[in-house]
């Protein structure tokens, strides 16, 4: 218990389960009142049960928070304001928001359906902007905020058969260095998490993402709930973090990316030049990129997925 | 002459700007072309089919082969759409260019949803839709290259483009999952973040486009009568599309005017652990992070006074 959060408002998506259901209990001991957001669909996006929702709401009141419960979808621009409206209403105010809310559709890119695509895209994506753009609104007004929002690796460094995934993360944390930008000269930060957690999610990750970690000597997603590392990442490891970046200490970090995970926290880099070539007159002409290339910018580079020999 | 002899190519947004380089370069190296654009304006409404046509025309008079195709890439079956119009014209897809692109600059407090779907769904689900209906012609040949475009804006963030941000760099993570799919079926997928002078970098004002441009980090070339046009990126293009390129898979390249480099993906370059292990506390970080991470740590945009 703290009150690093006292008196302030936070909105939490998916906040039914794994990692989001962290954050909201975190946020609540450290004295925020909290709207938990959660839809309580499967991991593929399927059905819908407000008891996830109800739930973390039940254990927050228990623990003598305060908390209300939302079952909006929240891959609409409707499901953003209702939220922002619905805490405006209860309490007031709106200080911090988490948009965790995520679902998996696992295919090869060629199998991909265009419904998966668009699920995927809808409620990471979209479902990140809608809350995003009505909670900005107000912190521009009241001069101060905090926006939260989840990346993953699979898009910043690519998991084979995650070509929704991975495209829908990447572009949230595009998404969030550009509104960074915007919202911070009124006071307001938005920042963006990289969690390993060892939620429900994972266990849908397909074989060949581990096989390519494990290859790039990337510390591999565990496949065994048993499994120590499993047990390092346990989902609750992630909102202590949440909750720093959301607190008054950090009222000048803005625009980072982090991963967080275990009792580890990690900064990310933007990508940086690795090599270049010059040419103080016009441009390098494709004969001569063939001719340079392959020693100079070319040198050394290892395909992720090099060619098979088929049979 | 000769280094794309006889590849197919499909240049997405293949009437203006880059893409239009890129047919005609490609062209001229002895590539088939199936030109797609739907003529649209810079924010994605109207179409108009002279854009494609022209330079199909401007192709074939200089004695090369193309074709014009006019679907939309927004949708999955416009992406197969596409690809079978070069079945249709050539039997074959070898290359895809996935060039196609609006722009629609807007803060996130500005930013409709109209705006929103219409750049998600031409950027990213149309860069997904071409190339999911390209790798399904060149997985069975085992052969492909496939080109992307992504945005310092998206890799970087700049103000004003918060939905673009959004889409560019998830078109930079797509292309990363996918060159992992695609890569052993000797399929290649890149991703390149041009700088150049076309109707969508005109729309906007030179000390922003510098702001944005510095982000970079690499030194720029000094501005020539050639400026940045888009041929410099249409040849870094084209040569990730030859054979020579094929064992550069899944990375991301910096194009502008004379400079070329390869960019690093994102990494994480420095780590702080709870020294005692098990899980931080806030007040723990709030005196950790500081020292750690915080340590040359700048403020992109800081608060400014109110007025």
């Amino acid at each position: 218990m703290g009150n690093t959060l006292q008196g302030k408002v936070a909105i939490v998506t998916g906040a039914g389960r794994g990692i989001g259901r962290g954050v909201a209990l975190k946020l609540a001991d450290e004295g925020a009142w909290v709207l938990v957001n959660d839809l309580g669909v499967a991991v593929d996006g399927t059905g819908a049960d407000r008891m996830a929702a109800d739930l973390v709401v039940g254990e927050i009141r228990e623990r003598n928070g305060a908390a209300i419960a939302s079952y909006a979808n929240v891959a609409s621009m409707q499901a953003g304001q209702g939220m922002t409206d619905a805490v405006l209403q209860e309490w007031g105010r709106l200080d911090i928001v988490v948009c965790v809310a995520g679902i998996l559709r696992d295919r090869m890119v060629y199998n991909l359906s265009e419904k998966d695509w668009d699920d995927v895209l809808n409620v990471h994506l979209k479902g990140t902007f809608s809350l995003v753009k009505s909670a900005a609104t107000v912190f521009r007004q009241q001069r101060s905020g905090r926006i939260i929002t989840f990346s993953s690796e699979s898009g910043l460094l690519g998991n084979p058969g995650q070509a929704a995934y991975g495209a829908a993360k990447s572009g949230i944390c595009g998404f969030t260095k550009n509104v960074a930008r915007e919202v911070g000269p009124y006071g307001v930060t938005a920042n963006c998490i990289v969690p390993r957690a060892y939620t429900r999610m994972l266990q849908g990750v397909p074989p060949e993402a581990h096989l390519f970690l494990e290859r790039l000597h990337i510390q591999g997603l565990p496949f065994d709930p048993a499994s120590p590392e499993a047990q390092a990442w346990h989902p609750d490891d992630v909102a202590p973090f949440v909750a720093f970046l959301s607190s008054d200490y950090a009222a000048n970090i803005n625009g980072c990316t982090f991963l967080v995970y275990g009792d580890t926290i990690g900064l990310f880099q933007d990508p940086r030049p690795l090599s270049t070539i010059y040419k103080g007159e016009g441009f390098f002409t494709l004969e001569e990129l063939a001719a340079i290339v392959p020693g100079t910018l070319g040198r050394g580079l290892a395909n992720p997925a090099p060619a098979q020999v088929s049979k | 002459m000769g280094l794309l002899q006889n590849r197919v190519a499909v240049v997405t947004g293949g009437g203006r700007g880059i893409g239009r380089a890129v047919a005609l370069l490609m062209a001229r190296h002895g590539a088939r072309v199936l030109v797609n654009d739907t003529g649209t304006g810079l924010d994605g409404d109207g179409v108009d089919r002279s854009p494609a046509d022209q330079v199909v025309q401007e192709i074939q008079a200089a004695g090369g082969v193309a074709a014009p195709s006019y679907h939309s890439v927004s949708s999955v079956e416009g992406g197969e759409k596409i690809v079978q119009d070069a079945l249709n014209h050539f039997h074959t897809v070898d290359i895809l260019v996935a060039a196609a692109g609006i722009l629609r600059d807007r803060t996130v407090f500005d930013t409709t949803e109209e705006d929103w779907n219409a750049l998600v769904g031409v950027h990213l689900k149309g860069t997904f839709s071409v190339v999911r209906a390209a790798a399904r012609a060149m997985r069975g040949k085992a052969y492909g290259r496939i080109v992307t475009f992504t945005s310092a804006a998206g890799l970087y963030g700049t103000f004003g483009q918060a939905a673009y941000g959004a889409v560019k760099d998830g078109v930079a993570g797509f292309a990363r999952v996918v060159a992992r799919d695609l890569g052993r079926f000797g399929i290649t997928v890149n991703c390149v973040a041009p700088r150049a002078e076309t109707r969508m970098t005109a729309s906007v004002p030179d000390d922003i486009m510098r702001q944005r441009q510095e982000v970079l980090g690499v030194p720029q070339p000094t501005p020539t009568s050639d400026g940045y046009p888009p041929e410099a990126v249409a040849h870094l293009v084209a040569f990730l599309c030859t054979d020579t390129a094929g064992d550069i898979n899944g990375q991301l390249f910096y194009v502008a005017g004379g400079v070329v480099s390869l960019l690093s993906h994102p990494a994480v370059t420095r780590t702080v652990r709870k020294p005692s292990g098990g899980r931080w506390s806030v007040e723990e970080l709030a005196v950790a992070f500081p020292l750690t991470l915080g340590v040359g740590l700048a403020n992109p945009a800081p608060p400014r006074e109110s007025p």
